[in-house]
């Protein structure tokens, strides 16, 4: 989307979602680590707008911190879909890019982005406070001039999405356990 | 009761398949038995202190063609470890539950069976997932399995095109 | 009656700007004292536009949406009889009974439209912050009738002019201010007693479910309720004409709340409604004996 269609209002809605930015405060793997010093006094992530969040219902953005063995990645769909739109997904450490140093596990997957919809990768093994918040900088430019539509994506290609997220998790994807 | 006797306790009961009782660290004592003892041995071990089990494992010999289970037994009465291994064939793995001794011991069992195939006779959780859901090969942490290829197969990799990367510079 | 509509649309969202503005305050007062730069002053204003601007926001029924009006609309209604600095909307209306009362309908619609969301960790968050409603509210009460004893009458206006003629009630009664501060600590759900919305043990209890519009009108809410419990505390104890000396107490009454809760800890709600009944209760009836007292 360019900037000419957009509308003055999306324009104001975009610049104040930039501004307000509320993270799941979901961990996945050991890229959780990063965050305390990330939200705390060193680094202190609420400058920026940035506030964790207790449930997904309240959250805007997903942060995938680290890897997704196949058991929690049926959890982190069904979060991402109780999440309200407009939301983000962030891949965080080179685990959810390729793989990482899982890359020859049988549990864990090696690509996020074929089950959800990723705006922004943050790559490194750990990526250091420093990195993630350059991350959530570019995540704000990005939502600022309407780049990132992930969740748009996921919306208009559900069908490819469901196809791939069947491919690992089975037909019981929406049996609860 | 101290330490040396009730190790000369076990070692009047017990019988074992070979050798006998180590000491390999201080407090912490190890003797292998026959797979149809064991229930009798953990029983006994609990009647004399070691109320608690703390883990059950086990190792593949792919070699030799043989499971070995290992039961890790605390006694804090008398401030021991013990543990208790066995060898199980390895073609057909089948064991008795000790669920009736240590109720806790359910789970073990379950993700033993889950990661190695070993079936526990009367375990009812035996055909349950508790950690791989919707697995598909054979058990993950037998030595024969190859996780690098099934990971390929299964999930995808991301391709890299460094000759598009090179185009573009260009 | 037009000029008073005016007058009522003008105050609301004249608090409006004032309460969030002085929350956004609040959260770089927190920052500092946590060795932090913190957020703008105008956070909070982003926060609510964002909220406000969601694409969607998943409703759990008509129980939950009305529960929201409820308590939106009656905390607004509310606000609408509370007195500023010697002004007040409706000076005949202005009386803490009727502010007590209907601000209670507002925790009550928050209560009722949690539950509909049939969630449990809401259902827990609602029996504790109802539970904490009856800890703070007693030894509040106690010390409000009190002043309603003293002042001759349930009206603020005439506390404030009580007030202005045998000066605060602050200096006059040091320990039913104590009390009442205790117990506005608990009304705004100020650390230590933030037990109802722990967001680190039960995810943010009544919230739970609250998505996009919703948390958004629960925000404003809160911020309307929270204008009216430090008003009414500012007008009981330092009460004064002036809407200027009003809004600068309001401001060192907040903040002082703010800064005392961020060094704190969360305590359990059964400790809450231990510590509420022991101390201030007893503090309030220590004083109202002292009071009354001195005056026979």
């Amino acid at each position: 989307m360019s900037m000419s269609t957009v509308s003055l209002m999306e324009k104001i809605k975009n610049i104040i979602r930039g501004h307000s930015l509320w993270m799941l405060h979901y961990c996945t793997g050991c890229g959780a680590m990063e965050l305390p010093p990330t939200m705390t006094a060193r680094f202190d992530m609420e400058r920026l707008g940035f506030a964790p969040m207790a449930t997904p219902r309240q959250a805007d953005i997903l942060l995938v911190t680290g890897y997704l063995s196949v058991k929690t990645l049926r959890r982190l769909i069904y979060t991402y879909e109780q999440m309200q739109d407009p939301k983000w997904v962030v891949g965080f450490g080179s685990c959810t890019i390729n793989g990482g140093i899982y890359y020859d596990s049988y549990a864990t997957i090696k690509r996020l982005d074929l089950y959800l919809p990723v705006d922004l990768y943050i790559a490194g093994c750990m990526p250091r406070p420093e990195a993630v918040i350059n991350g959530f900088k570019k995540l704000m430019d990005m939502i600022k001039s309407g780049e990132a539509n992930g969740w748009k994506k996921y919306k208009e290609n559900l069908e490819w999405y469901r196809a791939n997220q069947r491919k690992i998790l089975g037909d019981s994807l929406y049996v609860t356990r | 009761m101290k330490e040396q006797e009730l190790i000369d306790l076990i070692e009047k009961h017990v019988k074992y398949e070979e050798g006998s009782i180590e000491v390999y660290a201080p407090r912490k004592l190890k003797f292998i038995l026959k797979k149809d003892d064991l229930v009798d041995t953990l029983l006994f071990l609990k009647r004399n202190g070691f109320v608690q089990l703390s883990f059950i494992t086990c190792v593949d010999w792919i070699k030799d063609n043989k499971f070995e289970l290992v039961y890790g037994l605390v006694s804090w009465e008398h401030k021991l470890t013990v543990l208790v291994k066995t060898f199980i064939d390895r073609d057909n793995p089948k064991m008795i539950s000790i669920m009736d001794i240590w109720p806790t011991a359910k789970y073990y069992e379950q993700e033993i069976n889950e990661f190695f195939g070993v079936y526990f006779e009367g375990n009812p959780n035996m055909s349950k997932e508790l950690i791989l859901e919707n697995w598909d090969s054979m058990p993950p942490l037998r030595k024969d399995f190859d996780p690098q290829s099934y990971s390929n197969e299964k999930f995808e990799i991301r391709i890299y095109d460094y000759k598009m990367e090179d185009k573009k510079k260009k | 009656m037009v000029n008073m509509i005016i007058l009522a649309v003008v105050f609301v969202i004249g608090a409006f700007i004032f309460q969030v503005t002085l929350s956004g305050f609040s959260r770089k007062v927190v920052a500092r004292i946590q060795k932090r730069r913190g957020p703008t002053v105008f956070q909070n204003f982003y926060d609510i536009g964002k909220l406000l601007f969601k694409e969607s926001s998943i409703s759990h029924g008509f129980i939950f949406d009305f529960g929201i009006w409820m308590a939106l609309g009656s905390t607004i209604a509310t606000l609408l009889f509370m007195p500023v600095g010697g002004w007040a909307l409706m000076p005949k209306y202005a009386n803490i009974i009727v502010i007590i009362y209907l601000l209670a309908v507002g925790s009550l619609g928050m209560a009722m439209s949690a539950v509909g969301s049939g969630n449990p960790l809401a259902s827990i968050g609602v029996s504790r912050a109802l539970t904490q409603m009856f800890a703070y509210e007693l030894p509040f009460v106690v010390i409000a009738v009190l002043i309603i004893y003293l002042a001759k009458s349930s009206n603020i206006l005439k506390i404030i002019e009580y007030q202005t003629q045998n000066g605060w009630n602050l200096f006059s009664m040091p320990i039913g201010a104590l009390v009442a501060y205790i117990s506005l600590m608990g009304m705004l759900g100020k650390k230590p007693f933030d037990t109802p919305i722990a967001p680190a043990e039960i995810a943010s209890g009544p919230l739970v479910e609250y998505s996009g519009k919703y948390l958004g009108f629960l925000m404003i809410q809160h911020e309307f309720a929270t204008f009216i419990e430090v008003g009414l505390f500012v007008h009981l104890f330092m009460g004064s004409t002036s809407i200027i000396g009003f809004l600068i107490k309001y401001i060192i009454v907040y903040i002082s709340a703010v800064m005392i809760s961020s060094v704190m800890a969360r305590l359990k709600i059964d400790e809450v409604v231990k510590f509420y009944w022991r101390w201030p209760l007893g503090l309030a009836i220590l004083q109202a004996i002292i009071t009354l007292g001195v005056r026979f």
